[in-house]
Parts: C-alpha cells; structure tokens; sequence
C-alpha cells in the first residue's frame, strides 16, 4: 500500500521522505504563472511569499487535471500497490470531483487494485495534524484499512480554530460562511472562524483585538480538549511567529511544558485563500 | 440720511455689507475660541455662507421678497458649520417673514425679524442662550420698530451689542475663557455692515465665489499610454443660440437633444432664452462640438476623460449606463491626503475634504450624495461643527435616505465605517450596531495649544503639545511624544484590545514607528495599528476601542 498525501496537508517532503509518503503538489498561481509547491522551489520562503501578498499580490488556486491524477496514482496501481491518500478537505475545493473521474477511470484499467482516501475535513495545520496520525499508524504497520477506521472516528476529532488579521483574503476565496460584510479588519475585529464536521469554514463570532482572539484560540483547547497531551497540537501560522509563540505559551501555560507543540506556517496554497497574519490552533477534542 | 422704505436694492446693498464688516473682523471672531485647539472658524463659515447668499442675487432683480429668498436659499446651500447652518436659518426666517413684500417699512422688517427668530430657534435641537440666537433675540426684542429704519437698526445694534456682552454670564464655558460668543459676534458684525449700507456707506469689495471645497485632485496615471477609453468624455458646454445661425423665435432645442441622444448618453440639455445648457458622455466630443456651432457658438466648454474624473474610476454614476443602487453609500467628511484615502479604503464612497477647521457646506454634502447610486446613504460628518450642515443637505436630498450618524470625531467614523455590514439589508439594524460601535470608542488628539489653558488634570501653556479628548484636556508636554504617550495612558490603554494611530502630515514617520514601538512594549496586550493620516492639525489621532 502506498501513502499519499498533498502539499495543502502542510506535510513536507522531507518528512514525507521519512515515513515513506508520497507527495501531491497541489498548484497556486501568481500572475500567469503557475506554481508547484516543492516542484517549482526547493523549500517554502514563507517570509518572502506572505510579503508578497502583503504588498498587495493576490494569488489564486486552481483544480488539477484529471491527466496530473492519473500521472500520480498509475504507476502505483501498474506496480500491483494499491493507494492510501490523506486529503485535505473535499469541501473546500473542486479538485476532489476530477481526482475521482480519474480514480475511477483507473479503477476500470485496474480492477483488482483498491483506493483508499480520507478527507482530514480540515486544510494546513488540521489536515497536518491528522496525517501525522494516521502516517503513525502507517509506520507501526497497520493496513489501509485499520486506518480508514481510525480516521472515521478521530477526524471529527480534531478541530482547528483560526483567525486572520486581512479578511479580504477570505473574503475573496468566498469559502468562509457567516463572515459579517465589514471592513473589521482595518479595526482590528477578527472573526473567529473553525472547521465544521463537513470541512467547511464557518465563522462562529469575533473578537477586538488580537490578544482577545488568541486567548480565545486558547480557550477552545481547553473547553473542547480531550486526551490533549496525548496528542500533537498543531498551531498554523502564516508568517506571524510572535503571534503562534504567544499561543503556545499559552498553551503551555496551561496544559504544562511538555504539551506537544508543533508550529508550521501554512502552504502557499492554502496561504493564498487566507493571507498573512492567520493563527489557527488544531488539538485533539471532544469534537470539532 | 432717514430711510423708511427698504427695497431690493438696498437690501442687496445690505447683504454685500454685511459681508464686508464679516469679512474685517473675521480674524478677531476666529479667535473667539473657547478651546485651545484651532477650531471650526466661526468667523470664515459665517463670512462663507453669507458670501454664498450674496453670490446667488449677484445678478437677481426683483422685489425684496424674491431678492431675499434668493439669498436666503444661496446660504441655505452655502452654509457651513453650526454657525453657518444657523445663519442660513436666520436668513431663511427674515425671508420668510418678508414673503411677499416688495419695499419693507420698519414694522414689516421688525415682524420679519421677529420670524428670524423664531427660525433660528428651530434650527437648533437642543437651543443654548448665550449664543448666536440670544443675541438675535435680544437684538429683535430691544429694538424699537416706532421709528424710522434707521433709527430701528441703531437700536437693534445696541441691543445686540449688550446681549453679545452678556453671553459669558450665560455660558460658563465662555466665562472660563473670557470670550464673547462668536456666533454672536458674527451676527452683529454683519448688522453693522447692514446699517452701514443702509446709512448709505459703502465699500464692500467684489464678492468673489471663495473656497468652496478643494478640487478633487485629478489622477493623470489613471489613464495611460495603454488605457482603453472604456467611459468616453463628460462634455458640458454653454451654447448661445446665434441669430445668425438659426430663426431664435421658432428654434425647438428638440433637435440638439436628438442628435445628442444619437451620439451620447446621460443626455441633459435645457434652454433658458438663447441659452442651451448641455451635459453629455460621449466618446467623440469632437463631432459634437461642430454640430453643435451649426445653432450657436459656445459661451463655455469643459471635456473631461471620465477615467479620471473621479478618485473612483468604477464610480457608478460616471458609468454610461445605470447600475440598480446599491444597499449603502457612505459618505465622510476627513482632511488629510493618508486619512482620505484609510477612509476610502475602509469603504467610504465619497470623502468631503474638510474637518476642524474647513467645514464642508450643505451644498457640499448634496453634491456628494449625488455621486452615489445607493438607496441609503451613511453620513458620518465627524465633527459636531459639521453634522447640521450634514442635516440640513439629509433634508433637501431626495433620491436617496440619508442618515446622519452621531460620528464626532474621526476616529469613530473610521470605526463605524469598518463596522457598516454591508450584507444587512435592515438599515435600521445597521445604524444601530455602528452607532453603538462608535460609542464604544475613544478618540483622543495630539495638537498645538494655541493659547494657555487650564484643564482638570493639566495646564496648557501656548505652544505645547496637548492631548486631548472630546473637550477634555488630558496631557501637555513642549515634546509630542509624551505629551502623546501620556494621553495615550489617560485614554486607558491599558484596558483596551485595539488601538488605531494615524500620524499627521508634521510628524516624520520614523517619529511615529518608534513612538508606537514604545506603546507597544508598555501595552503588550493591546493591537496598535499606525497609519499615515497625513492630517493637518492633529499630530496624533488615537482611536482605542
């Protein structure tokens, strides 16, 4: 059985060299030029690209081709490896619709051959999070199978709250529901926005201020946490380290020092969508 | 000299009068301020406004009633600040009270004075004496209207004279600062003039149209050497019907609409005797033009690339077509080259360059509202000097709803700007939450004290940085960033989760990122974001919520 997983999980390629997980490059494009995270650029200048959109560029996202699936996933079906991918969330993009016409398509070509997916129902840090998980599982040797069991059950499991300094971002993208139609942005309202059970986002209130919304960030860990400590708790940011700092020494003001806590900056794709200056906290809960 | 007849004339001789002693004394009513902080000019937006009313009979023969009105609807207009908007009103009641006269004798004039009044008092909610309308009251109630007009107004004069005298004892705000009222002081330096005229002295000068708003600054770049003419030309001209071109008696301007609607869009055109007025969008005024001199010749012409007639290119009523309105326009009232635009980008439709010390007219207001294609229209006049005039444009406008909101300081109107949810289509709902958004808001302003004063927590010494809030004096320093950081720390930063900073055109950026930078450190909680507001005036404007 072979892992995938893609570049909107956050996941790099180095650690994906380290597990074993096959990496999806999935596309932004700047200007007229499209580019291939990992493809294009050895490692993310993450301070050079959020400038950039600091400074006014807009970046978008566009689906894969059907025929970039089929290039992925072939070779493994021709070699007899049935496939394993670890998504990010279906409901966010309509790239998932032209990767199954080419899984099935496959599928016909090589009917003894199985296709296993999981919709991490999150993007960066919550996606991140999850395929950490189940790339666990893969490592201590259980199937595809066993994990496509776990995930049923944890994936509602792990919730990822966030907010963003620049809602034009999100705002544009238009895939965050419930967002009031201000300016709160240029008056330091950050509405506090979470993935719901569908993977979709939805903003569910807002806070004055950044400390506010940190600590509100925080707050949710402890409200919702279950089994915390027992698992990694990832915070996202895009270019903001002081602000992802704060928050975990928050975090581990609370839950104690050796509270697991890994800081990523977020992709580029995903980045384009949300802007600079977003934090968003993902943990191990009750449910989402 | 004994006048008992008031005609058209003499009247008009009055008004153009009464401007000039304004205009001589202007200086000293300006400095009738209560605060130590450059002020809304009384003394320039009474001199405004009544050279408004002045410019509209400039050409005008009537009788007094038509001649009055005139000028009565000119400073209606014209008027700005509470002062301004308040002599409007006055001229509005004597106007009215002269309805129908054609030569007013005494008694006439004293009843329409008495109208004056009762206008006046209905021009101010909430009506304060001590000011402007005591001493118009007293002035009506002491003069004696048995006599000759002159007699009338030597008396009327001295009654003024004695309650603009009175109006510290009214006001203790006056009384603390030992002024006069300047509103006051303003109305009986233009009744000075009147009797002057009347009394057969004059020397005014030529009224010339003043500075009406600044002229929005034209954007070259917006259309360059690979820009595509997408909106044509805003052509406007005057055409004088030529005898020697068309039969003047049976010339039906029917056929320069036609052609214009053939070749143009947004067609207006009227006659008014050998005059046709014309206003088109075109992308060939040139064809027009010499279409046009088959009728007449031009008495003036203006052509303008509608790309750049406007800070907003996108602006929908420059468009060649009609867009459906939109849910709300706003329009803002800021001066300062970074605070008009934060404005703009925060969603402000139009921005009236004006503000503490230039305070828009009500003819300013209308033409803003007029650019914008909305079914609401937020007003947020951020100054309590400027909202009557914002009033009184919200009731002569028509085509949209207009809603003054109670913005006195920029910085909530930034604030109740960011907050508009544009999405809402419960206006109601809408005003309500910016309203209390704003109220939950504190603003505070760093500037030059202008004169000594003593505030509850500080003394201001002339020439120092002050800090203050709404009218409270709250830090003085001969350096402005402490005289900034101690405002900042009586505003209560410390309890607060955001604070805005815009930096005035004075203060050199390095100045301000390092001022902040301090804040910063001493407030580790609170969100600090600086913006360049290029304001005069105001060194610092702190926003905190």
């Amino acid at each position: 059985m072979t892992f995938f997983s893609d570049t909107d999980c956050d996941i790099t390629p180095k650690e994906c060299a380290a597990y074993g997980i096959k990496l999806i490059s999935m596309p932004y494009t700047v200007g007229d030029q499209v580019i291939y995270p990992y493809i294009d650029f050895d490692e993310f200048d993450s301070h050079k690209f959020y400038d950039m959109l600091r400074a006014g560029t807009m970046p978008t996202t566009s689906a894969m081709s059907e025929e970039a699936y089929i290039q992925h996933f072939e070779p493994e079906f021709a070699a007899g490896n049935d496939i394993l991918y670890v998504h990010f969330s279906s409901g966010t993009s309509n790239t998932f619709t032209i990767m199954n016409q080419a899984v099935e398509k496959l599928k016909a070509k090589y009917p003894e051959r199985k296709f296993y997916s999981i919709d991490t129902l999150g993007i960066t840090a919550l996606s991140y999070n999850i395929v950490l998980e189940a790339a666990d599982l893969y490592k201590a040797g259980k199937t595809a199978e066993e994990i496509v069991a776990w995930a049923k059950v944890e994936v509602p499991k792990f919730p990822m709250y966030f907010f963003a300094d620049d809602l034009k971002f999100f705002r544009r993208s238009g895939r965050v529901s419930g967002l009031a139609a201000t300016m709160g942005g240029f008056i330091g309202i950050r509405p506090i926005i979470y993935l719901n059970d569908e993977g979709k986002m939805v903003s569910i209130g807002k806070e004055t201020g950044r400390a506010k919304a940190i600590a509100r960030l925080v707050q949710y860990v402890e409200d919702l946490g279950e089994d915390v400590k027992a698992h990694r708790v990832l915070i996202g940011h895009s270019d903001c380290p002081d602000i992802a700092a704060e928050a975990e020494r928050q975090l581990k003001e609370k839950f104690g020092q050796d509270l697991n806590v890994i800081t990523n900056v977020v992709n580029p794709t995903i980045g384009s969508h949300c802007g600079p200056n977003a934090i968003g906290i993902c943990f191990h809960a009750k449910h989402r | 000299m004994k006048t008992n007849e008031l005609d058209s004339l003499i009247f008009a001789d009055m008004l153009r009068q009464g401007a000039a002693s304004l205009s001589k004394d202007k200086k000293v009513i300006n400095d009738l301020n209560v605060f130590p902080i450059p002020d809304g000019d009384t003394g320039d937006n009474m001199l405004m406004t009544l050279k408004a009313g002045c410019l509209a009979i400039q050409d005008h023969l009537g009788t007094l009633s038509e001649v009055a009105s005139a000028a009565s609807s000119g400073m209606l207009l014209g008027a700005r600040g509470n002062s301004g908007v308040i002599l409007s009103r006055i001229f509005a009641g004597l106007a009215k009270g002269l309805k129908d006269v054609i030569v007013a004798d005494t008694q006439s004039f004293a009843k329409a004075m008495e109208a004056a009044v009762m206008e006046a008092y209905k021009a101010v909610p909430v009506p304060v004496e001590g000011t402007i309308i005591t001493v118009l009251r007293e002035g009506a109630a002491g003069a004696n209207a048995s006599s000759d007009l002159n007699h009338y107004f030597e008396t009327l004069l001295e009654a003024m004279q004695t309650s603009l005298d009175h109006t510290p004892e009214l006001l203790q705000v006056l009384k603390d600062a030992g002024v006069v009222d300047s509103g006051g002081a303003g109305l009986l330096s233009i009744f000075r003039g009147m009797n002057d005229a009347l009394n057969g002295k004059i020397f005014h000068e030529e009224i010339e149209p003043t500075a009406t708003a600044p002229v929005p600054t034209v954007e070259l770049d917006k259309f360059d050497e690979n820009s595509i003419l997408e909106f044509g030309y805003c052509t406007e001209f005057l055409l004088r019907l030529m005898r020697s071109k068309v039969d003047l008696d049976t010339f039906d301007e029917a056929v320069i609409i036609d052609y214009l609607n053939k070749v143009g869009e947004s067609v207006v055109a009227f006659r008014e005797g050998t005059i046709v007025k014309v206003h088109v969008h075109t992308f060939t005024p040139g064809m027009i033009l010499n279409e046009m001199q088959k009728y007449g010749e031009f008495l003036t012409l203006k052509i303008e690339n509608m790309a750049l007639q406007h800070h907003q290119s996108t602006n929908q009523n420059n468009a060649s077509f009609k867009l459906p309105p939109k849910q709300y326009g706003v329009v803002t009232v800021a001066s300062g080259e970074g605070l008009i635009n934060a404005f703009r980008e925060i969603g402000a439709d139009e921005v009236i360059a004006g503000g503490q010390t230039m305070n828009p007219s009500t003819q300013d207001f209308l033409e803003a509202f007029a650019k914008i294609n909305a079914q609401h229209i937020l007003v947020f006049p951020n100054n309590k000097n400027i909202k009557m005039a914002a009033d009184q444009a919200a009731e002569l406008y028509k085509n949209a709803d207009i809603h003054v909101l109670p913005s006195t300081t920029i910085g909530e109107g930034y604030y109740g700007i960011g907050s508009i949810d544009r999405d809402n289509t419960n206006a109601e709902e809408v005003i309500d939450s910016v309203t209390e958004i704003m109220q939950s808001v504190v603003t505070g302003m760093v500037s030059t004290a202008i004169r000594n004063a003593e505030g509850d927590h500080v003394s201001v010494h002339t020439g120092d940085y002050v800090g203050y809030s709404g009218k409270q004096l709250l830090s003085d320093s001969p350096n402005r960033e402490t005289a900034a950081k101690a405002l900042v720390e009586r505003l209560g930063a410390a309890s607060r989760d955001v604070m805005l900073v815009f930096f005035g055109e004075d203060v050199p950026q390095n100045k301000a990122e390092s001022l902040v930078a301090d804040l910063q450190t001493q407030y580790k909680n609170l969100e600090i974001m600086l913006n360049n507001g290029a304001q005069p005036v105001y060194d610092y404007i702190f926003v905190l919520c």
